[in-house]
């Protein structure tokens, strides 16, 4: 429901899904198959300048997101904007939390935080933000993070993050990349990314000083015309130890011809974990009303000391727009892969706009 | 005094943000651009200062521009646009993307036969299925088919006689080079280990960590 308000300013946003599953093969989980299943992703009022300027406000089930923490709440986000040369944002409630196609959460699941943020700086922004989970009413993590984003010049973006986990006593996360543009058509980026896992307060794991995941990778994409764009990445990840391993992305995006979209990619891992090497490609072609799309993956992988194999993958699919109002889409899928022969899966659709 | 040190940072944070000295700056609508195509953004964002993005690896960049507290992904796009890859749905019809065996939507980084190849994409960046799912994820169906004892979840060997439960020299004295091992994985990887054994209750042999605490 939207503009509720002559003004547009106040909204209701909601998405859910109820499901009956028909099939009776379940592995040992009759479970799946007796009841019908539901999901509410999200159902929340926004309100825009509440106070003009100065306050917009969600109140409902909405995703919220920030350095320090993020998910589900049924709760409160704020957005207070222009405080000076800073906004705010407090956000609290009880955390959503799905497993198979219901929630698991209880009342005393909970996230609360609160960020202050400046953007006003042309081009930078930066944001401090503070957050905690709550388990059982139990207080399972407390996160601060960091993020920032500025462009000194036209053509270069450095960027941030740092998340810290106040539990565990130590940087949980830690971003830093560069972005670059030296010819109009072609963007270059660097980043270097370290983890260190990090667990709810009340789990034994935390007590365990592990290694960090380090990461480095380089990324270049070029638009070669205005029809086809190139691009390619390399990382280099680091375990710990001995254990390595690389990863190289490649890829094309074509338009050749009005209303075709081609795309292709390839993907090879070595190293600590196992080995993929992986192709895909898949394109999509509109006439009149409907976009026709099919596309084929092929994976190579061998897991370290376990399974190894193959898998294929063919799809289809039309999406049909009947009229403003009602779309449908169709989808066929067939796998060939390590568990089976032909897994076939396929799906049919009626959208409705309004 | 865990709170003392968080609202030190956070205070500390603050007040950076606040000695910088500022010149007006209003974010830009982009509504109107909602339906434009992506290699069109150039027009504007080049030499801009503000660089262009939605581009080859997005899906690795857009985690930090969505949690902008001024972000303006909602210019475009709805919530159920994030939630179809992170807890699922399927409301914007993206074609390319397989179905669970639950009816939700897969994102794309879970390529074709992802049960298998989970482990792999799993050690690339372990925080990268945290962000979509719960530890329990991996801990429910890890143990339904660890009780099952299928063949495709044997552990990781240790050598060609033994697997990765500890390995006694003599009564009460662990094998040096299991211990090396068994130490070595879990430093790698920890949150691997709580695929299997969520609780502090579920290792056995916890007489060798004897001063360890929590669940």
């Amino acid at each position: 429901m939207t503009k509720l308000d002559k003004a547009g300013k106040i909204n209701v946003y909601g998405y859910g899904r109820v499901i009956k599953q028909t099939s009776t093969s379940f592995e040992d989980r009759p479970e799946l198959a007796d009841d019908t299943f539901g999901r509410l992703y999200y159902f929340y009022l926004d309100y825009k300048d509440v106070v003009k300027d100065h306050l917009d406000a969600k109140a409902g089930r909405t995703y919220i997101s920030s350095a320090a923490v993020s998910g589900t709440i049924d709760g409160l986000h704020l957005n207070v904007r222009n405080l000076g040369p800073v906004g705010v944002t407090l956000f609290g409630g009880r955390n959503v939390l799905f497993d198979n196609k219901s929630e698991t959460g209880t009342g005393g699941d909970a996230i609360a935080g609160a960020s202050v943020y400046l953007d006003t700086i042309k081009s930078t922004h930066i944001e401090a933000s503070y957050g905690r989970k709550y388990t059982d009413s139990d207080l399972a993590r407390e996160n601060v993070g960091l993020d920032f984003s500025t462009t000194p010049l036209d053509i270069v973006n450095i960027y941030g993050k740092l998340q810290y986990d106040t539990v565990s006593d130590r940087v949980g996360e830690f971003l830093l990349g560069a972005k670059a543009a030296p010819l109009k058509s072609l963007l270059v980026r660097g980043e270097y990314f370290q983890s260190r896992p990090t667990f709810d307060k009340f789990s034994f794991y935390n007590f365990f000083n592990v290694n960090n995941y380090k990461e480095f990778s380089f990324a270049a994409e070029y638009q070669l015309t205005r029809e086809y764009r190139v691009s390619g990445r390399y990382a280099r990840e680091d375990f710990g130890g001995d254990s390595t391993a690389n990863v190289y992305d490649v890829g094309l995006l074509a338009r050749p011809i009005k209303d075709l979209t081609l795309n292709a990619s390839y993907e090879k891992r070595d190293g600590f974990a196992g080995q993929l090497s992986g192709v895909r490609f898949n394109g999509t072609y509109r006439v009149a009303k409907a976009a026709i799309s099919a596309g084929v993956d092929y994976d190579d992988f061998r897991r370290e000391l376990s399974r190894e194999g193959n898998a294929r993958k063919y799809w289809a699919g039309v999406d049909y727009e009947l009229n403003k109002m009602f779309s449908a889409v169709v989808r066929v899928e067939d796998n060939t892969n390590f568990a089976f022969n032909h897994s076939y899966q396929g799906f049919a659709a009626v959208n409705i706009s309004y | 005094m865990l709170n003392a040190r968080a609202l030190k940072i956070f205070l500390m944070s603050t007040a950076l943000l606040l000695v910088v000295v500022c010149l007006s700056f209003a974010r830009t609508d982009h509504k109107e651009y909602r339906d434009a195509a992506p290699e069109d953004c150039r027009d504007c964002h080049s030499g801009s200062g503000v660089m262009e993005n939605h581009g080859a690896f997005f899906m690795n960049e857009h985690r930090l521009l969505a949690e902008k507290a001024s972000g303006n992904c909602a210019d475009c796009h709805a919530q159920s646009f994030c939630l179809d890859c992170h807890n699922g749905g399927g409301l914007a019809p993206d074609l390319r993307k397989s179905l669970s065996r639950r009816g939700e939507y897969m994102p794309r980084t879970h390529r074709s036969d992802f049960i298998s190849i989970h482990p792999l994409k799993a050690a690339d960046n372990p925080r990268n299925c945290y962000r979509c799912h719960e530890s329990s994820f991996c801990s429910d169906c890890h143990n339904r088919q660890t009780q099952r004892n299928r063949a495709g979840m044997s552990f990781k060997r240790f050598d060609a006689q033994s697997n990765h439960i500890p390995v006694f020299d003599s009564p009460g004295v662990l094998n040096s080079g299991w211990v090396a091992f068994h130490s070595g994985e879990a430093k790698r990887n920890l949150q691997s280990c709580q695929a299997c054994h969520p609780q502090k209750g579920d290792c056995t042999n916890f007489l060798c960590h004897p001063n360890l605490r929590g669940r």
